[in-house]
C-alpha cells in the first residue's frame, strides 16, 4: 500500500541513494536527471545515466540541482516517442515538468510505460542565464534556506514564483522539499502509487503517514498566489501592447523549440503555408505603405497561444531562451490561465482527462454562440 | 580586397553636413519619390523605442524612424530578404538597404535557390559592427549612444565578438556602396553593377568622384582587421581544439537551436537534427546510455554543432547572429567563424563574395585536394612494420 | 604484465555499393583476410555519403572511419567521387579546425578488381588507429 518512507539521511543523500540503488540492483535500466557536462563541471544537463557510480558522492549526477536547461516532460516524450522502453526507466523531474508529460501523453506523444517518475515539492529554478559559468553554485546555500523555510529565492524564473502547482501528486514518489526544516538530515519519500511502492521496496526507511500537503506548503501556495496575481497584472495587453511588447521579437521562434507542449515536427509557422507571396507582401504595401520583414510576428504569437495555451504548464523555458528578454512565460502563463478557467481544465492534473479541444458537451460554453 | 577597390575608379557624392544616417535617408526619400525604386526594405524603429525590425515601405513618411545603421541586428538582413523574395520578385523594384555581412548572406541565400535579387538592388554601408542585442534592449539610448561613440571612433571592442574580427566590413559585391569611413561631410556611393549605375542616374548623380582617399583607408582599416582576425582564430583555436576543450565550450549548450534558427544560411525549414532521422527508438538510447555509462539528453549536442557546420560553414558570412541568439553565452558564432574561414579556405571559396562563385559542394574540379585522398605506395602487407 | 586488454580500434569502413564492395567482394574471392573489427558498411556511392555520417560514428563510439569507392573518371554516376572527395575536404577541415584528429578519417580509392588494396587499406587503418590510441570521444557521454 503506498505510503511515506522517513530516510534518516539528507535529502540531497537519499535521493542520489535511491537511484544508485536503482540502478546497481537492475530494477531500472537507465534514470533520466541532472548531471554535470565539461571536464570542470561547469554545465549542467539532463542525461540518461546507466552507470550507478554516477550517483555517488561526487560523481555527475546532481538530480535536485535547480536548473532546467529543457523541460524533461519534452525529453521523455523525445525517449518514448517511438515507445515505452523495453526496460523501466526512471526519471527525476519537477512538478512543471511533469505536468507536461501528462499532457504530452494525451496528445499521443508519450508513453508512461516503464517509466518511474520522481518527482518533488518544489520551490523554482534559476533562469538559464544564471547558470552560465558555473555562477551558480555560489546561489546554493540560499536557495536551499529558502526551501526549508517554505519560501523562494527571489532570483528563480517568475514564473516559479508565480506557481501554485508545484505539489507533484502524480509522480509515483514525491520528494518532500518545501518547508522541511532538517531537510539537511531527514528526507520523507511520499508513495503515491503501487508502481513507486514497488521500486522502493527493501529501501530502509520509517513508515509514514505524513501529507504531501503540509502547512508550509499551504502557505507557500498562498504566497504565490499573490506574487501571482501581481505578475499578471503587469502586463501589457491590447493590440497596440502587443505590438509594444513583440516589437523586438526577432521571429526565431526559440520560444515553440524549447516548449515542452510544441510538439510538432513542423510547426504551421515554418511551413509552406505561412511563408509569403510577392503579391501579399504588394497588397500590404498598397493597404499599409509599408510591412515588417519577415512578417506574422505577432501571429506567431497569437497562433501559438491559440495552438498550446490550454496545454500549457507555466515551465518558464520560453522566456529563458528568448534572445530580446521578452517576458513570454509571463504573458503566455496569464493567457493560459483564463482559456484553462474558461474549460475548467487543469494541464498535467490527471492523465485521463481530456484536452478540452479534443473534447465537446452538448450543452456547454452558451456564452460564445451569438 | 584591393581587386575589388580597383575595380570600381569612381563614385557619385553625396553631402552629409547633418550626419550620414540622415543624408542617407534624405537621399532614399527622395529616390522613392522619383521612382527610382519602387520599395526600399530598411531597419525601422520599432514602436517601443528597443529595438529595429526591417520594414518594406513605399511610404516615405515611414523612413522618418528609419535607420540605415542601427547599432543592433535582430533579424539579419539577407533572411529578411530570402522571406520577401522566396517566391520570386514581383512587380515591384526593391532597394535593400543592409550591412556587407546581410548582403553576402544574401547572395549565398540566392545560390542556394532561397532568394531572387533580380529586382533587388543591395545597398551596403561601411560597417563598425553591431552591439550584441542583450547590451542594447535593456538601456536603448545608453546602447544608442555607446555605439555612436564607437563607430565615430572606429572602435569595435564594444560590438559582436565577430565584428570585432571582421575584414570584410566595406563590400564591393553589391550594386551601391556607401563609402562612410573618414568621411568628413561628404560621403561616397560607389556603383558595384549596371542597377547600382541606373540609380545613380535616374538620381542625376555623376559618378565623377574619385575613390582613392576613401580606397586607401578602407584598405588600411581592412589590413589591420585582417591581422586582428588572424590573432583572434588563434587564440580562440587554442580554447576549442581537442576533444576535452570543445565539450567544455558546448557544456551548457541546451539544444534549442537558437543559433540554426537566426543563421540567414541555415534556411531549411525543417532541420536535419529535428527530424525523423533523429528521433529514434528508446533501445537507440539506451544502448548509448549503457555503452558510455550516461547519454546527454536530448542527445547529440555535439553533432549538432559539427554537423551544422558541415551544412553550411561554406557559406558562414560570420555575422554572429547566431552568438547574439545564443541564451547560454556560447561563443558559437566565433568557433562558426574560424570553421567557416578554414574550411572555405580549403576549398577555395568566399562566402558571398560574388553571384558568379559556384557553391563549392555543387562544383567539383578533376585535378584538386589530393591531399585529401590517402596515398597507397606499396602492398601493405609485405612492408616490414616498423615499431613506433 | 599489464592488466589491460590490447586496444581494439572500431572502425566503420565505408564501401560504395560498385567498386567499394567490389573490392571487397574480390578480396574474398581470394580468401584474403582483413581485421574483424573493422566493419564495412555499404553506400550507395560515396557522393552519397553525407557529412554528417562520417562524424556521427566518430562521436557515438567509433574510432576511425575510412571511405573506399571508385577511383576519378571511374565513379559510377559519373562524378559521385569527385563531390565525396570535396565532402571529405570539409569534413577534415572541420575535424582539424576542432583538435579532432582528421588523420581519423581516410579517403582512399579502391576499384573492383583491387582485392589487396581493399585489405590492406583495412589492415593498414587498423594500424594506424592503435597508434593513435582511442578516440576521446568514445567515453565523453556529454556529447
Amino acid at each position: 500500500m503506498p505510503e511515506s518512507l522517513v530516510i534518516s539521511k539528507g535529502a540531497e543523500e537519499t535521493t542520489r541513494e535511491l537511484l544508485r540503488s536503482l540502478l546497481e540492483s537492475g530494477k531500472v535500466s537507465a534514470v533520466l536527471a541532472l548531471g554535470r557536462t565539461g571536464s570542470g563541471g561547469e554545465g549542467v544537463a539532463y542525461s540518461l545515466f546507466t552507470d550507478p557510480t554516477a550517483f555517488e558522492e561526487g560523481g555527475a549526477a546532481c538530480p535536485l540541482f535547480p536548473f532546467m536547461p529543457a523541460n524533461a516532460g519534452g525529453l521523455l516524450s523525445r525517449l518514448t516517442l517511438q515507445g515505452p522502453p523495453s526496460e523501466p526507466v526512471a526519471a527525476v523531474v519537477k512538478p512543471c515538468e511533469l505536468r507536461a508529460l501528462i499532457e504530452l501523453v494525451k496528445l499521443n506523444q508519450c508513453s508512461l510505460d516503464n517509466i518511474l517518475l520522481i518527482s518533488s515539492t518544489c520551490s523554482g529554478v534559476y533562469p538559464l542565464d544564471a547558470g552560465v559559468d558555473g555562477a551558480l553554485e555560489e546561489k546554493l546555500p540560499g536557495y536551499w534556506e529558502a526551501v526549508k523555510q517554505g519560501e523562494v529565492d527571489e532570483d528563480v524564473r517568475p514564473t516559479c514564483r508565480a506557481c501554485v502547482n508545484f505539489v507533484p501528486e502524480n509522480a509515483d514518489i514525491t520528494i518532500a522539499l518545501l518547508g522541511e526544516a532538517d531537510l539537511d538530515t531527514q528526507c520523507t519519500l511520499h508513495v503515491n502509487t503501487e508502481k513507486g511502492a514497488a521500486f522502493v521496496e527493501g529501501l530502509e526507511g520509517a513508515s509514514s503517514s505524513g501529507e504531501l500537503e503540509s502547512e508550509p506548503v499551504q502557505r507557500a501556495v498562498g504566497q504565490r498566489e499573490a506574487f501571482r496575481e501581481e505578475l499578471f497584472a503587469g502586463v501589457e495587453v491590447g493590440m497596440q501592447g502587443l505590438i509594444r511588447t513583440f516589437g523586438r521579437c526577432i521571429g526565431c521562434h526559440a520560444c515553440k523549440t524549447v516548449c515542452p507542449i510544441c510538439y510538432c515536427r513542423l510547426c504551421y509557422f515554418d511551413s509552406q503555408d505561412a511563408e509569403r507571396s510577392p503579391e501579399f507582401y504588394e497588397g500590404e504595401l498598397q493597404r499599409k505603405g509599408g510591412l515588417r520583414v519577415p512578417p506574422n510576428t505577432v501571429f506567431f504569437q497569437l497562433g501559438r497561444m491559440a495552438h498550446m495555451s490550454v496545454s500549457c504548464v507555466g515551465c518558464g523555458m520560453c522566456t529563458d531562451v528568448c534572445p530580446a528578454d521578452i517576458p513570454l512565460s509571463t504573458l503566455f502563463s496569464k493567457v493560459a490561465a483564463s482559456a484553462q478557467a474558461l474549460f475548467e481544465y487543469q494541464p498535467g492534473r490527471e492523465v485521463t482527462e481530456e484536452i478540452p479541444l479534443r473534447t465537446f458537451e452538448q450543452e456547454e460554453l452558451v456564452q460564445v454562440a451569438t | 580586397m584591393s581587386e575589388k577597390s580597383a575595380a570600381r575608379s569612381s563614385g557619385a557624392t553625396l553631402k552629409a553636413e547633418g550626419g550620414v544616417a540622415a543624408a542617407l535617408v534624405g537621399w532614399l526619400k527622395e529616390a522613392l519619390e522619383k521612382k527610382v525604386f519602387d520599395a526600399l526594405l530598411i531597419p525601422v524603429e520599432v514602436p517601443a523605442g528597443d529595438s529595429f525590425a526591417y520594414l518594406l515601405l513605399q511610404d516615405p513618411a515611414i523612413l522618418d524612424k528609419a535607420s540605415p545603421l542601427p547599432p543592433v541586428m535582430p533579424v539579419q538582413g539577407g533572411k529578411a530578404i530570402s522571406r520577401l523574395t522566396m517566391r520570386g520578385n514581383g512587380s515591384k523594384r526593391v532597394a535593400a538597404v543592409v550591412r556587407p555581412c546581410e548582403a553576402r548572406a544574401a547572395i549565398e541565400l540566392s545560390k542556394l535557390k532561397q532568394a531572387h535579387l533580380d529586382d533587388v538592388c543591395l545597398i551596403t554601408l561601411d560597417c563598425p559592427g553591431v552591439l550584441p542585442l542583450s547590451d542594447y534592449i535593456g538601456d536603448p539610448a545608453a546602447g544608442a549612444a555607446r555605439f555612436a561613440e564607437a563607430a565615430a571612433e572606429g572602435d569595435r571592442s564594444p560590438m559582436r565578438p565577430t565584428c570585432q574580427m571582421c575584414n570584410h566590413f566595406s563590400l564591393l559585391g553589391s550594386d551601391l556602396h556607401v563609402g562612410t569611413l573618414g568621411a568628413d561631410g561628404t560621403i561616397l556611393i560607389v556603383p558595384g553593377s549596371s542597377k547600382g549605375e541606373r540609380v545613380l542616374e535616374g538620381m542625376g548623380m555623376p559618378v565623377d568622384a574619385a575613390l582613392d582617399d576613401w580606397s586607401a583607408r578602407v584598405e588600411e582599416a581592412e589590413q589591420a582587421q585582417t591581422e586582428r582576425r588572424r590573432q583572434a582564430h588563434a587564440d580562440l583555436r587554442e580554447t576549442v581544439a581537442g576533444a576535452e576543450n570543445l565539450l567544455d565550450v558546448f557544456s551548457s549548450c541546451i539544444n534549442c537551436h537558437n543559433c540554426q534558427r537566426v543563421c540567414p544560411v541555415c534556411y531549411c525549414r525543417q532541420c536535419y537534427f529535428e527530424s525523423a532521422a533523429l528521433k529514434l527508438p528508446p533501445e537507440n538510447y539506451l544502448a548509448r546510455a549503457g555503452r558510455k555509462g550516461a547519454l546527454r539528453f536530448s542527445p547529440d549536442t555535439l553533432l549538432f554543432h559539427i554537423g551544422r557546420a558541415s551544412h553550411m560553414a561554406l557559406s558562414c558570412v560570420s555575422c554572429g547572429a547566431c552568438e547574439d541568439a545564443c541564451p547560454m553565452d556560447i561563443p558559437v558564432g566565433q568557433v562558426f567563424s574560424l570553421m567557416a574561414d578554414r574550411a572555405q579556405e580549403a576549398l577555395g571559396y568566399v562566402a558571398g563574395r560574388s553571384l558568379e562563385d559556384a557553391l563549392p559542394l555543387v562544383d567539383y574540379e578533376m585535378d584538386e585536394l589530393h591531399q585529401v585522398e590517402q596515398p597507397y605506395v606499396e602492398i601493405y602487407c609485405k612492408q616490414e612494420v616498423q615499431d613506433a | 604484465m599489464s592488466e589491460e586488454r590490447e586496444f581494439e580500434p572500431r572502425i566503420i569502413y565505408f564501401l560504395c555499393s560498385w567498386c567499394g564492395s567490389g573490392g571487397s567482394e574480390t578480396a574474398a574471392a581470394h580468401h584474403l583476410q582483413y581485421p574483424e573489427n573493422v566493419v564495412p558498411s555499404r553506400v550507395n556511392c560515396t557522393g552519397a555519403l553525407p557529412a554528417v555520417h562520417i562524424v556521427r560514428p566518430l562521436i557515438e563510439g567509433a574510432d576511425g572511419v575510412v571511405i573506399s569507392g571508385c577511383h576519378p573518371g571511374d565513379c559510377h554516376y559519373n562524378d559521385g567521387n569527385f563531390r565525396a572527395r570535396r565532402r571529405v575536404a570539409l569534413v577534415k577541415s572541420l575535424l582539424d579546425t576542432l583538435g579532432l584528429e582528421p588523420e581519423r578519417v581516410w579517403f582512399r580509392y579502391v576499384a573492383h578488381g583491387e582485392g589487396q588494396r581493399f585489405v590492406d587499406t583495412a589492415t593498414e587503418f587498423n594500424d594506424h588507429i592503435k597508434k593513435l590510441g582511442p578516440n576521446p570521444l568514445t567515453t565523453r557521454s556529454d556529447t
